[in-house]
């Protein structure tokens, strides 16, 4: 195939992908349970709720990614956000402007974890994947540490539970999802990321400061961490220290599903929307067609698969021209 | 080739594809039987106690006529178990039968069931107080709550454990993670009954999160700390594999007592080599047998009881081989 | 070449260590608009040290760098590409995963306004590419103008690396080993280029190990060796044989194994 053709197939394979997804439910689900899969405003909903919980993370993630790096550390900070959300509004009591400066000082708290990491790996030089462990260990212990002996901290304010209410959840994590597509593909910012991912050296002798956007990449991927922890809070009335254990790797599927190369200057957070909504339908999917869930693990590992390969194909096909 | 083409000759592929497996799923046979009540089971995570469970409510579901839908979490949290309960919710059950991984946490989604119109059953587990139907409180919807009574439970361990160490000496609780109104309810019912019991002391629970790698590390620890440790009371099935191993691998069997609960598979070698000392095993074959009865008779309009209390089989090395005894070891 | 004008680089008594080493010792060098110098030498003799204290990046021990009379800004490379000097690195320093464009205008984006945000102006970054490919007579067909330039040919990335520092307007080009990973035709575009920008008056300082292309495109030949200058001279005045024997030191003489070597151009 030649690569242009490639190039083309590569970027509307995931949707393609999302489609078939969808139109083989459907059928299933019309034929052996009797009703729509997608026709549904619940089933919508409840998909896109299952989304965009890995997906807050794998917007952050996205940009990591792309610099070539990784960020381990995203599930964790996740729950620690949960927990100080809850115990600063536990604090502060009701009202808006708690509510306000409970989510202001959580967010400042957790871009610390973010600061550290990208200090490890852009100044000190330690390997992403081994820098983000570390603080995946570090914030690990401070959610619970800060939960107290109760390992979650329950919560009970009406402005911060609307926030985790019907569709709310679904809005927020969108409307940052666009906001951060501008700022990835139409900003200096985002050239400058690319550029990292691609060539480090390159972006240096171009006299892009890599090691203070590379810190910057990092905190950003700690926002929206902290932005994760916020929201599910509000969704579950108790914030959980362990809230983010099992997003951390289906943050990463997103991003690799949407065409992210990890070893960077490859991805775009539309690629990471499908990648994160097509594990959210295979997820939902399955159960609404009363299949075993856990097949859910080998069918996202394949996708997983697949994009790698085909990822591999324009690659190489790419370069003989 | 254009860039249009290309996206026609990729849709007209996975049209192709998308009938082809909708023909298949045609002359699959068709779905259910819309007068039969169709009951949702959702446990808290995959181990041997919930498939005992299932067992007892495939049963159930049998007897009842009705038709059971069956979906497990991988871990217990919130996290994995919220997203399965939503797709279930989708699906529309008559009932909804399910061990809440989280006292607090799983109410608002649970509401969501409840006002879609499924009923909801908590078994072992319960959401709020676990006191339904009072008209107080906002976890105050679900039907019924079928468990053993933990709290009672938790007495008897206690009381078996002080017998065991002698009446004196330093025991600790190898627990899962508290806000789960079973384990929470055991330890508090530990607790109180150690109480009376001035010549043991107690020591700081530890929560293992239902790893059992996790709990045997706390036991290693606490006896490098506490090597003169008497017992351990592990509160749930995954606590009591980890001590157990623990307390092996420390070399402390018959020296360390431990009672444990929940009769995990392979206890009862353990209980007769000693390493166990009691096993206060519950009965999830008769909840899982009495929460889908209940639900098959919800679903048909009639009242259920909001309360349910299964009892407990104490096993010890004496009695584990009698058959009446041995049937109540959970398996997969 | 214009001999009788003031040099655009006079590099003056410039020393520096590393660690222990004395990578280069006292070592001089004068470059003028429209020439181009080749900087000969064996491995480890100082040549890329020596270039690098040129474009700022290392801060030399002793001895100076002006640059159209002003004393270049030490260790700072931005500085110095400012002032006009842009080196071609041997990897070219390009983006794979980027267009031309945007490798062109790399770290320094050209901005526009869209509702008050300021935002990347993509249709001046692919407008320029075609220009600057343009004007080095480099085809690049319509549709790989905007693809990632890793899909490119090494002739192609070797001019776009050209064009970017044209574009910025360099006075003084280094060109670090500019033919190293090229097949013979793309070779022979690039010596090209390099005589084309010496008729435009751009200055250039030629690494190479080479002789072939050396002997082809430089004015004048500066021999390192071990950290010192081993000579200089015309390449119309010299042959190959002596510049190896510079090289190496005369032991040896009259070997002509070296870089396939020509006698005269």
């Amino acid at each position: 195939m030649a690569p242009e053709r490639l190039a083309v197939v590569s970027r509307i394979w995931p949707w393609l992908f999302l489609a078939g997804l969808i139109v083989f439910f459907e059928a299933w689900a019309q034929l052996r349970v009797g009703r729509s899969f997608i026709g549904s405003g619940y089933n919508v909903q409840a998909i896109l709720l299952a989304a965009s919980a890995p997906l807050m993370l794998a917007i952050g993630q996205t940009f990591v990614i792309i610099t070539a790096g990784i960020d381990l550390s995203v599930g964790f900070v996740m729950g620690l956000a949960a927990v100080c959300i809850a115990q600063f509004v536990d604090r502060g009591g009701a009202g808006a402007g708690v509510l306000a400066l409970a989510i202001a000082l959580t967010v400042a708290s957790c871009l610390v974890p973010g600061w550290v990491n990208g200090f490890l790996i852009a100044r000190l030089g330690v390997p992403a994947f081994i820098g983000t462990l570390g603080m995946y260990g570090v914030a690990r212990g401070a959610g619970f540490l800060a939960a107290g002996s109760g390992m979650t901290v329950p919560v009970d304010h009406a402005g911060l539970a609307w926030i985790g209410t019907g569709w709310t959840p679904v809005v927020v994590t969108g409307v940052l999802l666009a906001a951060m597509h501008v700022l990835l593909s139409q900003t200096r910012f985002g050239q400058h990321t690319y550029a990292i991912g691609g060539n480090p050296q390159s972006a240096a002798r171009a006299g892009i400061d890599v090691r203070r956007h590379l810190v910057r990449v990092y905190m950003l991927s700690a926002f929206f961490a902290a932005c994760g922890g916020i929201v599910y809070t509000a969704r579950y009335s108790a914030g959980a220290a362990n809230a983010g254990e099992s997003l951390l790797l289906d943050s990463i599927a997103a991003v690799v599903i949407g065409g992210a190369s990890l070893f960077g200057g490859t991805g775009s957070l539309v690629g990471s929307l499908i990648g994160a909504l097509i594990i959210a339908v295979i997820q939902f999917g399955l159960i609404f067609i009363d299949v075993n869930a856990f097949w859910q693990f080998i069918a996202v590992g394949a996708v997983i698969v697949l994009s790698v390969l085909i990822d591999q194909a324009k690659e190489r096909l790419g370069r003989a021209s | 080739m254009s860039q249009r083409r290309i996206v026609i000759r990729g849709a007209v592929i996975a049209a192709q594809a998308a009938l082809a497996i909708t023909l298949m799923g045609a002359l699959a046979p068709a779905g259910a039987d819309s007068s039969k009540p169709v009951i949702a089971l959702l446990p808290g995570v995959v181990d041997p106690f919930y498939f005992t469970m299932k067992r007892g409510a495939d049963q159930a579901a049998k007897e009842a006529g009705a038709e059971l839908l069956f979906q497990i979490p991988k871990a217990w949290n919130t996290a994995d178990q919220v997203p399965i309960l939503k797709a279930m919710i989708a699906k529309h059950p008559d009932v909804l039968v399910i061990a809440p991984v989280d006292k607090t946490q799983l109410i608002q989604p649970l509401k969501e069931a409840s006002d879609a119109g499924i009923k909801v059953i908590t078994v072992d587990t319960y959401i709020g107080t676990g006191k339904y139907r009072t008209g107080a409180g906002n976890a105050d919807f679900p039907y019924s709550y079928v468990a053993s009574d933990n709290t009672e439970g938790g007495r008897i361990a206690a009381q078996a454990l002080a017998k065991a160490i002698g009446d004196k000496g330093t025991v600790y609780v190898e627990n899962n993670k508290p806000g789960i109104s079973s384990t929470d309810q055991r330890a508090e019912g530990f607790a109180e009954e150690m109480k009376k019991h001035p010549n043991i002391k107690v020591l700081e629970t530890q929560y293992n999160e239902d790893d059992a790698n996790r709990a045997a590390a706390h036991v290693a620890a606490v006896l490098a700390r506490t090597p003169d440790l008497a017992g351990i009371f592990a509160a749930n099935t995954f606590s009591g594999k980890g001590a157990a191993a623990g307390v092996k691998n420390a070399g402390k069997t018959g020296v360390v007592k431990v009672v444990t609960f929940d009769a995990v598979p392979g206890i009862d070698q353990d209980l007769k080599s000693g390493l166990v000392d009691i096993a206060v095993a519950q009965k999830p074959s008769e909840m899982g047998y009495m929460s889908v009865k209940y639900a098959a008779d919800l679903a048909r309009g009639k009242t259920v009881p909001t309360t349910f209390g299964t009892g407990f089989v104490v096993m010890d090395k004496s009695n584990v081989d009698n058959p009446d005894v041995h049937k109540y070891i959970y398996s997969n | 070449m214009s001999e009788g004008t003031a040099p655009l680089l006079e590099v003056r008594g410039v020393s520096i260590h590393f660690g222990g080493v004395e990578a280069l010792k006292a070592v001089d060098l004068e470059v003028r608009a429209g020439e181009v110098v080749a900087l000969a030498g064996d491995n480890g003799a100082g040549k890329s040290t020596l270039i690098k204290i040129v474009s700022g990046v290392y801060v030399p021990g002793a001895g100076e760098v002006r640059f159209r009379g002003e004393r270049t800004p030490a260790g700072d490379p931005q500085a110095v590409r400012a002032r006009g000097i842009e080196t071609i690195y041997q990897d070219l320093a390009l983006a794979d995963n980027l267009d031309v464009g945007s490798n062109i205008f790399l770290g320094r984006e050209p901005m526009r306004r869209v509702l008050g945000l300021p935002v990347v102006d993509r249709a001046r970054m692919t407008e320029v590419a075609r220009e600057v490919l343009e004007r080095l007579d480099i085809h690049v067909p319509p549709n790989k103008l905007n693809v990632p330039v890793r899909l490119l040919s090494g002739g192609q990335r070797q001019a776009i690396a050209i064009g970017r520092a044209l574009w910025w307007d360099a006075k003084l080009l280094i060109m670090d080993e500019p033919t190293a990973a090229l097949g013979v035709p793309e070779q022979r575009k690039v010596m090209d280029l390099i005589r084309g920008l010496r008729a435009q008056g751009v200055a250039i300082i030629l690494v190479s190990h080479n002789l072939n292309d050396i002997f082809a495109v430089a004015d004048r030949i500066v021999v390192l060796r071990r950290g010192e200058r081993a000579g200089e001279r015309r390449v119309a005045e010299t042959d190959g044989d002596e510049i190896v024997r510079l090289m190496v030191g005369d032991t040896y003489a009259g070997t002509r194994q070296a870089g396939g070597v020509r006698s005269k151009t």
